[in-house]
């Protein structure tokens, strides 16, 4: 039965409060994905998460009209989520920067100047902050969404050229857990596997990660061969059922924090019921308790006695059973192939570390690693985080090419790379995000440029960092193609850049795989590539400075055009004299190669040849890694050969159950945490402007479980006032068996002040990794009124 | 009352449109004329399915059962949204994902002869 108009909207109004919105919604009614004669297609990589699709442009008189999935590839065999069907439609949005902006305080309006008052100003600020204050007070703070020719060359000049190591990024708010996670447990950064995985599993073990919402193709993947063979198992382990939970066999659901009892409890399991691979663990594996501590098999074994399934059961909540921890080891350990996948919820966490470590050994015991269909396989957010900034030296203590910035041999090989003196690139690693942020609070960095990103909104506990922001204390230069929470509050100078498509360079996903996007449209005019922004800045910076070593950082790219041959000249440098003989050597994947290819290139890919097949599909494996062969210090068909264990083995490490930094108590007696909706990316500054997009989910809003609304008289759509020692947000609820009873659960891209989540979460980081654990604070929520009509809001 | 009465009797009108869409192979479509009921600004901030699970359940019960549901491809990216909406959209929409299938399907057939709309399960011959 066909319910009532009327009655239908007094539902809604009560699902969803919502109100008339003053916002830019302009509607073209194109979009035609067919091929019009006149139409031509532009092969390139989808700009938003991590999967690393393959799509073309469909643009038509110079201007863009469609987007569609590239069937031969191999992340996404022609499939695309939403966010990458419609980001075309940002290429000559009404909002697009065109100008370079320019205001002495930040509480002045921004005036318009030209590109060359722009430059000048810039290098003025960092010169004469370099003089005065010395080259720590410069930072870098960069994006996982820039090309890696982008930020290889910033890196390149604040290190070579301006002497610091303050060279950061987003990535260590989502990835820097899983890279030190896979550097201690494999001894070397980045999956052994990939996506070829998933149709060969027989068993998917997915933990803290949505990825339905999140990796909405990934997923597509596991939801195909889910249903295509019924017998695969599915487990999701996570305090919140989720839309991946759909496909889930079983559905492990815990309170927040306590997957380490969990992983462990496994482990247990698989011991006790002698599933592990004791082959593999006599021939491959080292047991450590910390990094000098090796450990035998036996005290490793002892140390699990405390995660039985029975005391990993309590731990947990009480909601899973010692029979289904059980079940699940036994599916992890006897399929014929089991591909572990996480994301965020395991990241993002002061445990971050030790519980990617987790997911490892259990891959590590039972040897579900280097056979097809099995795999611990980090799914990354952004779909540079791994090519540009893990390995173009994107961190600040990691130089390009996986190179550690504390050992004196790497920084002389990359300054011997480029033409700089030895000594030139500082000992010292540079200041990690939080740090950075700190140091910026303190007015300790007098010039910041930041690039592709908006810390503003999407640091943890922003409020305590956005104060510092907001003084003029540090100049801010934002690149950017859109205004943001960022540019608005912290920018002195904002510099309008080109977006995807409109420039030429190379991402890398989350499987190792390097692909490039031609440049097919021109940027808004004004607008320019990042690239040639920052080699205009460097130049001023060497007359400024009086400092021909920053000349001699861009030299080779001087007078190249900045369409193609600037990009590829940076490439050139970086995959040729940086990759070289590394473990991520892409030396084989020129621009030529690259654009030759559907899909891109999976490295090791050491030659030209070899890259044409496709690259390094299995790390590790002789016969399927031309380095497992070259390095190889046994006949064992495994070579472990990474840089960060000596020994040439796997580590299982023995890391006990810890709780989060913020537990619920009497004042804040809830577990927050926070997510990504499928219809945005990140902080909604480019979703936001697209109308399908935003009207799918116009602002976030609170889950919470109707057990907890029930007993705090919480209906649908009450405005919920959500508190934290840091700030408060103010958003309707959602109440929806979705969080665990004693959680509540919010999206985190909606800009408006009263719904920005992060001025609510937590800043504690992981000792290892300094990745914030935005995934879990401790809150108290009331009802502050019924639904009440809301504006979206896009800045 | 009289609202309701409107508001069901455009969405008979939109089945009705969208069952003669799908029975043509070919030529002008008649649901290129229809056009979303009218709603106010604040429902146009409704995802459309908190709608449509209320006020066509069966095709949202479809939907959410198919591939396109469990895979997260929803309402608007082949009906678009209240400005660009279609009843039928266009062979082109598919194109986005499944440009290789739409090489193979012969030129005078929409999607839809084999794969039933919303369920996308294959017609049987």
């Amino acid at each position: 039965m066909v319910q009532t108009r009327r009655d239908f909207l007094k539902r809604t109004a009560a699902l969803s409060a919502a109100s008339y919105l003053g916002i830019l919604l302009p509607f073209k009614d194109v979009g035609n994905a067919l091929a019009a004669d006149e139409t031509t297609w532009h092969r390139g990589s989808c700009r938003l998460c991590g999967t690393g699709c393959r799509l073309e442009l469909g643009v038509k008189s110079g201007l863009p009209v469609a987007l569609r999935g590239v069937p031969q590839s191999r992340t996404n065999m022609g499939y695309l989520c939403m966010k990458g069907m419609h980001f075309w439609k940002l290429m000559n949005h009404a909002d697009r920067l065109t100008t370079p902006l320019y205001r002495a305080k930040k509480s002045d309006k921004f005036k318009k100047i030209s590109w060359d008052e722009a430059m000048n100003i810039a290098a003025d600020k960092f010169a004469s902050a370099v003089k005065e204050h010395g080259n720590n007070s410069v930072a870098y703070y960069g994006s996982g969404q820039a090309l890696t020719e982008e930020t290889y060359l910033f890196q390149k000049i604040f290190r070579g050229g301006l002497q610091t190591n303050n060279v950061e990024g987003n990535p260590r708010l989502c990835m820097a857990s899983a890279v030190g996670g896979y550097m201690t447990s494999f001894g070397a950064d980045e999956p052994i596997g990939g996506y070829a995985d998933i149709e060969k599993a027989d068993c998917f073990f997915i933990i803290g990660s949505n990825m339905a919402e999140a990796h909405p193709v990934i997923f597509r993947r596991v939801m195909r061969r889910k249903l295509d063979n019924p017998k695969v198992t599915v487990i999701n382990a996570d305090p919140r059922i989720s839309l991946t939970s759909r496909i889930a066999d079983i559905h492990l659901q815990f309170n927040p924090g306590t997957d380490l009892a969990l992983l462990n409890a496994l482990a247990y399991v698989i011991i006790d019921e002698k599933l592990h691979n004791e082959q593999f663990i006599n021939d491959y594996v080292t047991f450590k308790k910390s990094k000098g501590d090796t450990i035998d098999f036996e005290e490793y074994k002892k140390s699990l006695v405390d995660y039985t399934p029975e005391k990993a059961a309590t731990i947990m909540g009480g909601k899973v059973t010692a029979d289904q921890i059980r079940e699940v080891a036994r599916k992890f350990a006897t399929s014929k192939g089991t591909l572990s996948m996480w994301t965020m919820g395991l990241n993002q966490r002061k445990q971050g570390v030790w519980a990617n470590n987790l997911v490892h050994n259990l891959h590590i015991l039972t040897g579900q690693l280097l056979k097809e269909g099995a795999d611990s396989l980090s799914l990354t957010g952004q779909p540079n985080a791994c090519g540009g900034v893990r390995e173009g030296g994107g961190l600040c203590h990691i130089l390009p090419g996986h190179r550690p910035v504390e050992k004196e041999a790497m920084r002389n090989q990359v300054e011997e790379a480029w033409g700089i003196p030895k000594g030139r690139i500082p000992a010292e690693p540079g200041l990690h995000t939080m740090a950075m942020f700190s140091a910026v609070n303190e007015g300790k960095i007098k010039a910041m440029w930041i690039n592709c990103t908006s810390p503003a909104q999407s640091l943890p506990n922003c409020n305590k960092y956005n104060k510092g922001l907001a003084k003029d204390d540090t100049f801010v230069v934002c690149t950017d193609i859109f205004p943001t929470l960022t540019t608005e509050l912290a920018a002195n100078l904002v510099l309008p850049t080109a977006f995807h498509f409109e420039k030429t360079g190379v991402y890398g996903c989350t499987e190792r795989r390097s692909q490039i996007t031609r440049k097919a449209i021109n940027p808004p005019k004004g607008a320019k590539p990042e690239v040639e922004i920052v080699r205009d800045w460097a130049t001023l910076l060497a007359k400024k400075l009086n400092d021909p070593v920053i000349d001699q950082c861009i030299k080779p790219f001087i007078g190249l055009e900045p369409e193609y041959a600037l990009p590829k000249a940076i490439w050139e440098e970086y995959s040729q004299k940086l990759t070289k003989g590394r473990d991520s050597d892409l030396s084989g994947a020129p621009y030529e190669v690259l654009e030759g290819m559907y899909d891109g290139v999976q490295w090791p890919a050491p030659t030209v040849e070899y890259a044409k097949t496709g690259g390094t599909v299995k790390k590790f494996v002789r016969g399927m890694d031309p380095l497992a062969e070259k390095l190889k210090t046994d006949d064992k068909p495994y070579q472990f050969y990474g840089a960060g264990h000596p020994d040439h083995k796997l580590w299982v490490w023995m890391r006990p159950q810890a709780n989060p930094e913020e537990m619920p108590d009497a004042d804040y007696p809830f577990y927050l945490s926070t997510g990504r909706i499928i219809d945005h990316w990140h902080t909604m500054s480019m979703t936001g402007r697209i109308p399908e997009l935003l009207r799918a989910n116009p602002y976030s809003y609170i889950e919470i479980n109707p057990k907890d609304a029930t007993r705090l008289g919480i209906k649908p759509g009450d405005m919920i006032e959500i508190t934290s020692r840091r700030g408060t947000n103010i958003m309707p609820a959602k109440v929806y068996e979705g969080p665990i009873e004693g959680m509540v659960f919010a999206y985190w891209h909606d800009q408006h002040p009263d719904r920005m989540i992060n001025k609510v979460t937590m800043d504690a980081i992981d000792p290892g990794s300094k990745e914030p654990e935005f995934k879990i604070c401790a809150c108290k929520i009331k009802k502050v009124s019924g639904p009440q009509a809301l504006k979206p809001y896009v800045v | 009352m009289r609202k309701c009465s409107g508001f069901t009797l455009l969405l008979a009108s939109l089945c009705l449109a969208l069952i003669c869409a799908c029975a043509q192979d070919s030529g002008s479509s008649p649901s290129e004329s229809i056009k979303h009921p009218e709603i106010t600004e604040q429902e146009k901030l409704l995802p459309c399915s908190e709608c449509h699970q209320q006020a066509t359940p069966e095709v949202y019960e479809q939907w959410f059962n198919s591939l396109h549901g469990i895979g997260m491809v929803k309402c608007y990216q082949c009906h678009g949204t209240y400005e660009n909406f279609k009843v039928e959209p266009a062979t082109s929409v598919c194109a986005t994902c499944h440009m290789d299938m739409i090489e193979k399907c012969p030129k005078d057939q929409k999607c839809w002869a084999c794969h039933t709309p919303h369920s996308f399960k294959r017609a049987n011959k």
